[in-house]
């Protein structure tokens, strides 16, 4: 059988996600966010396209480095206002059966305690079909939110992450034994307390007894997500996700980026086939190459070049105000996202300007790959991608919502699946399942959470 | 007229919420609590008996006071496993149009800024459906699973909800103004930003820069549900609550402790006819006395006497199985202040632990309790409203959802055919309109909350 695609949508609970401007296109529905109609027939699309997940992104600080102001943000609506992500995972839910849902939760400044009950809950609601897309947050104005005088550092950040991870796999793995719930309604028992335990974590950042309050849920720990690019964000994937987001354009970049994860995780004693790797990509389609080229022209003209410079001036720190056209970025350990900050540094295939920079923000898909055309020519570079780069799917941007997606459900999905590389049909159970196959929605035995923190050894740190 | 009376369901998002041992009964549905249709089916039965809300109890850590160990709590699956309450309300806004749900959130383990978004997002996907049970916590299990070594002591509680409270007014009413959204695709402007705020909260317990991360939704400041009882959680509740709860079996003292929030709420300028009372009510209902006799008998069969002093013993730090039958508790603890008070030895009419372990054996709870017909259950309710000035119940179940399906296809006609309760949910969109008649679903001016509004 050939490689099979997997796909995601990206997505966000805010009128202005990634196509900054697009909200203002009269066939965007986006500005209806905050209805749960939005949600129920996006999630009603994607099933029916036999998506892997809807992905959730989210952020909890404003955009305020460009200019040195908040304003262009607000103005633009580069994701101010956004809502919280978990809130529309249970109703979509409700409405499908196959689906999977990603949400993204910050490890910074999460309670380990409380975002696992979280998240067990949604697994409980959603029958086992929840991700979590583990970050860390950069952005100076979420600190401020959080009562810090500063973001945490960079690879403290990543410290606090993976001491979050393993109380939240103490919580999930090993506070209730598989055999904890006998529901035995004759005797009147539920749960057999002694298969209830504490998990007594003491670390140097959380202090947490437990035990977990749910009870296992299908999946126990989500499917974990995970898009660090950035030295130490590679090594915390390497460890612990099971999907891996590579951002860029250049597919020997991208190549790069996949065989260091996948080498990595060999070092953790994590096998190849355990991690999946998933591309950003924005596909504009239509029936001829000329229609999908007029649809381009027609979103570019309203894509916000500014809301693109603010949104990346946030993410990396480079305030792109403040530079000349004719300047040049340099690369620096910045404490913000350090793989934006490579994107047009020490990524890029030569240095670029200032005004080189803006031009390509300015672009639609200005964040990874771009393919405009017929479905046959789209298949053809996502096929070829592939094969480039070694990426097992993709994570697909909307331009305009949901049309984007409907094109893409309706024309390029029905190619793909003639090409024989794409599910016609979902199999049964749980998106570990859907991902992954296999007859257990629970987590692999070679990761860490299982093979570094068996029962009875929950009081040591993992270590490797 | 009769004062029209209003009704909520309590209900928790795990097995065993307050009938302990119950969910073993054959015709309780409470083991499906994992499942989202449940709580669908539940949500529309409630809009059926056009019920104000359904509302949703939590905690955060386990019962271990009890035997001084966890598992007396899960033998007996007292509120473990407990699941979170946010995450069913979407689907249940989904399949209802009225009823409104109220979501219990300690102010002790949540960070303001990210709560109150989550909030903000419930209000928009329910239209303005959502309220907000404040409070704070009290187990030393929940302290611990937070990363503190000890509990906050009771006044301090009650010192950083009342700073939490000012955090999330200044980001629900301060930081939007009312025509900040504008949604002008012409020119391409979603906010104006000189109409959205930081709010630069700088205090003892929270530095909150914002602004705030949502637009703001219906009601902004969700309907506000409080339950403390000790004299700060009184103080507490006057400022700042529009429901609360009280609990006791004495309608005099009732009577007093509703009388008295209400010239506190007066005080500092707040109409106390806005502040709505409610207490829990058990009610099991038969065709005739004998037949809800009958039922009771055969409910309290399934009742867990251990799961009950689990509860007490969490609620007020007393382990009655560290008692002998014949002393008294000494108190107050530091846990719920109200309940360790009506039960330790320097309570008006002090109990043995004895009688006290004797009276928790039974499913009648902490509220209005009553065993009859359709007709004697009206009576008693209106009874309790008229010697009380209560405005409404919590209605518990004992068996789920057999309770509120009786409940509400017995009493509700009555109560109906009696005119006081209603028989078509209000005008208005969102819950504060339906509770108040009010022609906004915006918290009044008199609330505290209000001065951090940014006039236009």
């Amino acid at each position: 059988m050939k490689k099979q695609i997997h796909l995601n949508a990206f997505e966000m609970n805010c009128p202005g996600h990634l196509s900054h401007g697009l909200w203002a296109h009269p066939e965007d529905q986006r500005t209806r966010y905050k209805d749960l109609s939005y949600w129920t027939q996006l999630a009603q699309l994607l099933e029916k396209g036999k998506f892997d997940a809807l992905f959730l992104a989210d952020v909890l600080g404003i955009y305020d480095t460009y200019e040195q102001s908040a304003d262009p943000a607000v103005r633009l609506g580069v994701q101010i206002p956004a809502n919280d992500p978990m809130l529309v995972i249970p109703v979509m839910a409700m409405v499908t059966k196959h689906l999977g849902f990603a949400m993204t939760a910050s490890t910074t400044y999460e309670q380990p305690f409380s975002f696992a009950r979280r998240m067990s809950t949604l697994d409980h609601l959603t029958k086992g079909r929840i991700a979590w897309n583990v970050v860390t947050s950069t952005l100076q104005s979420s600190a401020y939110n959080f009562g810090l005088t500063d973001s945490v550092k960079h690879d403290e950040r990543y410290e606090i992450a993976d001491e979050f991870l393993e109380v939240c796999y103490k919580l999930w793995e090993h506070s209730w034994d598989d055999d904890a719930v006998v529901k035995d309604w004759a005797n009147q028992l539920y749960v057999e307390p002694s298969k209830v335990n504490f998990i007594d974590h003491k670390g140097k950042h959380f202090s947490v007894p437990g035990p977990h309050l749910s009870e296992p849920s299908l999946q126990r720990t989500p499917l974990i997500y995970q898009a660090g690019t950035s030295g130490k964000g590679k090594e915390l994937a390497a460890k612990h996700a099971e999907c891996v987001f590579i951002g860029g354009y250049r597919p020997e970049v991208i190549k790069r980026n996949v065989e260091d994860i996948h080498r990595q995780a060999a070092l953790f004693g994590r096998k190849s086939g355990h991690i999946k790797t998933f591309g950003v990509l924005t596909v504009i389609t239509g029936r001829t190459t000329e229609e999908a080229q007029r649809k381009l022209a027609d979103y570019s003209s309203y894509f916000s070049q500014e809301g693109a410079v603010l949104h990346y001036s946030a993410n990396t720190g480079y305030d792109l105000s403040e530079y000349q056209d004719e300047d040049y970025l340099q690369y620096t350990e910045t404490n913000h996202g350090q793989s934006l900050a490579a994107l047009f540094t020490k990524d890029a295939a030569k240095p670029k300007t200032v005004g080189e920079i803006k031009h390509e923000l300015g672009q639609i898909g200005n964040r990874g790959l771009l393919a405009v055309g017929t479905p046959e020519q789209v298949a053809d570079q996502m096929e070829q991608w592939i094969d480039q780069t070694g990426l097992d799917g993709f994570n697909l941007m909307q331009v305009i919502s949901p049309g984007t997606l409907q094109d893409f459900v309706e024309l390029v999905v029905p190619e793909l699946q003639r090409r024989g590389i794409y599910r016609k049909e979902y199999e049964t159970a749980t998106l570990r399942q859907q991902v992954f196959g296999g007859t257990s929605g629970r987590l692999p035995e070679d990761h860490p959470a299982i093979s570094q923190l068996r029962k009875g050894n929950t009081h040591d740190a993992i270590t490797y | 007229m009769a004062k029209k009376l209003h009704l909520n369901a309590f209900e928790m998002n795990c097995l065993g919420h307050l009938s302990h041992g119950l969910w073993a009964h054959p015709a309780d549905q409470r083991w499906r609590y994992k499942d989202l249709s449940y709580w669908t089916e539940l949500a529309a039965l409630l809009e059926r008996g056009k019920f104000d809300t359904l509302f949703i109890a939590d905690v955060l850590g386990i019962y271990d006071v009890y035997g001084n160990s966890k598992d007396a709590a899960l033998r007996n699956a007292v509120q473990i496993p407990a699941n979170d309450p946010a995450l069913i309300v979407p689907p249940m806004a989904h399949v209802t149009n009225h009823l409104g749900f109220a979501v219990t959130s300690s102010t002790s383990y949540e960070h303001p800024f990210a709560f109150a978004r989550r909030m903000s997002t419930l209000d928009h996907l329910t239209k303005g459906r959502i309220a907000w049970n404040i409070v704070t916590s009290y187990l030393p299990n929940a302290a611990h699973n937070f990363g503190y070594s000890e509990m906050m002591n009771h006044d301090e509680r009650y010192e950083l909800a009342e700073e939490f409270l000012e955090v999330v007014y200044k980001l629900w009413e301060g930081s939007w103004e009312d025509n900040a959204v504008i949604i002008d695709k012409n020119n391409r402007i979603y906010s104006d930003p000189n109409k959205v705020h930081k709010i630069e909260h700088n205090g003892k317990y929270f530095n909150v820069q914002g602004p705030h991360m949502s637009e703001p939704s219906l009601q902004r400041t969700p309907v506000l549900y409080q339950a403390g009882t000790s004299s700060r959680g009184k103080a507490f509740a006057a400022r700042h609550a529009e429901c609360v709860f009280v609990t006791g079996t004495d309608t005099s003292i009732m009577k007093r402790q509703i009388a008295d929030i209400r010239r506190q709420a007066e005080e500092i300028g707040r109409d106390p006819s806005k502040i709505k009372f409610f207490t829990p009510l058990v009610a099991v209902v038969g065709e005739t006395r004998e037949e809800a006799e009958q039922k009771m008998k055969v409910l309290s069969s399934y009742y867990s006497h251990e799961g009950a002093m689990v509860l007490f013993g969490s609620g007020t730090g007393y382990d009655l199985a560290a008692y002998s039958d014949d002393s008294y508790l000494e108190g107050p603890r530091n846990h719920v202040q109200s309940i360790a008070e009506r039960f330790s030895k320097n309570a008006p009419n002090p109990r043995t632990v004895g009688e006290i372990r004797q009276s928790l054996n039974h499913l009648r709870g902490t509220g209005l309790y009553v065993v009859g017909t359709a007709t004697e259950i009206a009576d008693q309710l209106q009874q309790w409203i008229e010697e009380t000035d209560l405005d409404g119940f919590n209605v518990r179940q004992v068996i789920s959802p057999g309770t509120l399906e009786d409940f509400i296809d017995l009493v509700v006609p009555e109560l109906q055919k009696r005119g006081v309760f209603r028989k078509e949910y209000e005008e208005g969109t969102t819950f504060r309109e339906r509770l108040y008649s009010a022609d906004s679903g915006r918290l009044p001016d008199s609330h505290p909350a209000a001065k951090y509004r940014r006039q236009a």
